[in-house]
């Protein structure tokens, strides 16, 4: 059997986080090509429903990428973002959901080593924690 | 008890510190909120655990107190609050709901009794009138629901849940008598999130969107695990995040009227403010 190919989703902010990921291709740097990226204009629009949808509809993890605590194009979105993120961590785990299928990073525009970087890192651990078990849930 | 209440209820109006007092009324063996305006009415004013004022009636999805002062914004009004009730003010007034200027609350506490059947954090209220305090329920250690869930594995919680949340019916009770949930377009009725007419609901999206949107505010009264038809074990899960949310946080939903929640500010506790352009 083929190794197991985890489908990972990474919520961009259109600011840092989609640029940076944009300066990761242009540099060429190499990271694996599970992920599928969607852009948004703020890390802040991320609900946590959406990651939950995510995961249910089949995705192996969650990405959430904002721009570093206090470069927000909004001021605070990440801010916001980062809270949320926390309720939603401790919701996961109490569901039977493995946190660690959710992470959020700050990655700015500057910084497409590091999204290579973090890319790789969550594929790996996605691919060590295996399917996600949320998918057999759907009948 | 009631008799006490009965008499300052008849003092606060008589003695016009109030207009109005809002509190249930019995009548041929049924409970209702009402709002008593004249002291030759009070015979009827009672006190019962299976009823909370605070809670939102749909349609129209509206707080009734949040009702009764955007059409009477003027009047005071008198309320007979439990420890919960009162905690259920203070979060709707930070959320603009209610002004609490205009509401005189009559704090009464729960019986040892009633505190215990309801693992009340506070069974009563910061001013309490009438009515002697009784013991608090700390933390969660003592629950055996929250130790049976914390002792499981990832995968079996999982199932548990799985297998609790299967039973749902939709029937929405769970938000209808939740203080804390008043907004009008619900999440739970959106078709992205969960496919309306469509049994069980979705496993976790459904109750997630609550658990999610509760979770700060959630101010522990257990009226959504009284109501659900099918005994879900929701408490389980909102006694735990009122723990995390204080820990993470350090706030308690209610308990202090100066302290913004945490979702409404920044991470140096600044309160993020929604700037509304003029003329929309």
């Amino acid at each position: 059997m083929a190794e197991f190919e985890p489908k990972i989703l990474a919520f961009c902010c259109n600011w840092c986080s989609y640029a940076g990921a944009d300066l990761a291709g242009v540099s060429r740097l190499q990271y694996p090509p599970n992920i599928r990226i969607i852009r948004l204009m703020c890390s802040g629009r991320v609900e946590p429903e959406f990651v939950v949808k995510a995961l249910s509809l089949g995705a192996d993890g969650v990405l959430v990428l904002g721009c570093h605590i206090g470069d927000c194009h909004y001021m605070y979105g990440n801010h916001r973002t980062k809270k949320r993120m926390a309720i939603l961590e401790k919701i996961l785990g109490y569901l039977g959901i493995d946190p660690r299928r959710m992470r959020l990073e700050w990655i700015s525009a500057a910084e497409g080593a590091r999204f290579a970087e973090v890319v790789t890192e969550f594929t790996e651990e996605m691919k060590r924690l295996g399917p996600n078990p949320l998918k057999e849930v759907r009948a | 008890m009631i008799r006490n209440v009965r008499d300052l209820a008849k003092k606060w109006l008589e003695g016009k510190e109030v207009d109005a007092i809002f509190g249930l009324k019995e009548q041929d063996g049924y409970i209702a909120p009402y709002l008593f305006a004249d002291a030759s009415e009070l015979d009827n004013l009672t006190i019962s655990t299976e009823y909370r004022l605070c809670y939102t009636c749909r349609p129209p999805k509206e707080n009734i107190l949040a009702l009764m002062q955007r059409r009477e914004p003027n009047t005071k009004i008198g309320i007979v609050a439990r420890g919960c009730e009162e905690r259920a003010l203070i979060e709707l007034a930070k959320r603009g709901q209610v002004d609490l200027d205009k509401v005189k609350i009559m704090g009464i506490a729960c019986t040892p009794e009633e505190a215990k059947e309801c693992k009340c954090e506070r069974p009563y209220p910061s001013n309490l009138v009438i009515g002697v305090k009784s013991p608090r329920v700390e933390g969660v250690s003592g629950d055996e629901n929250i130790n049976a869930l914390l002792n499981k594995s990832l995968s079996e919680r999982l199932e548990f849940w799985r297998h609790e949340l299967s039973k749902c019916i939709k029937c929405y009770g769970c938000r209808n008598v939740c203080p804390m949930c008043f907004c009008k377009d619900c999440k739970m009725e959106q078709e992205v999130f969960s496919k309306t007419g469509w049994l069980p609901p979705e496993i976790p999206m459904f109750h997630f969107i609550r658990f999610y949107h509760i979770s700060e505010r959630c101010i522990g009264c257990g009226q959504c695990e009284k109501a659900c038809p099918v005994d879900i074990p929701l408490l389980t899960i909102f006694r735990l995040l009122r723990r995390d949310v204080k820990d993470l946080f350090d706030y308690e939903a209610g308990m202090d009227v100066e302290q913004e929640a945490p979702l409404l500010t920044t991470l140096d506790e600044m309160p993020i403010k929604e700037e509304v352009p003029s003329g929309v």
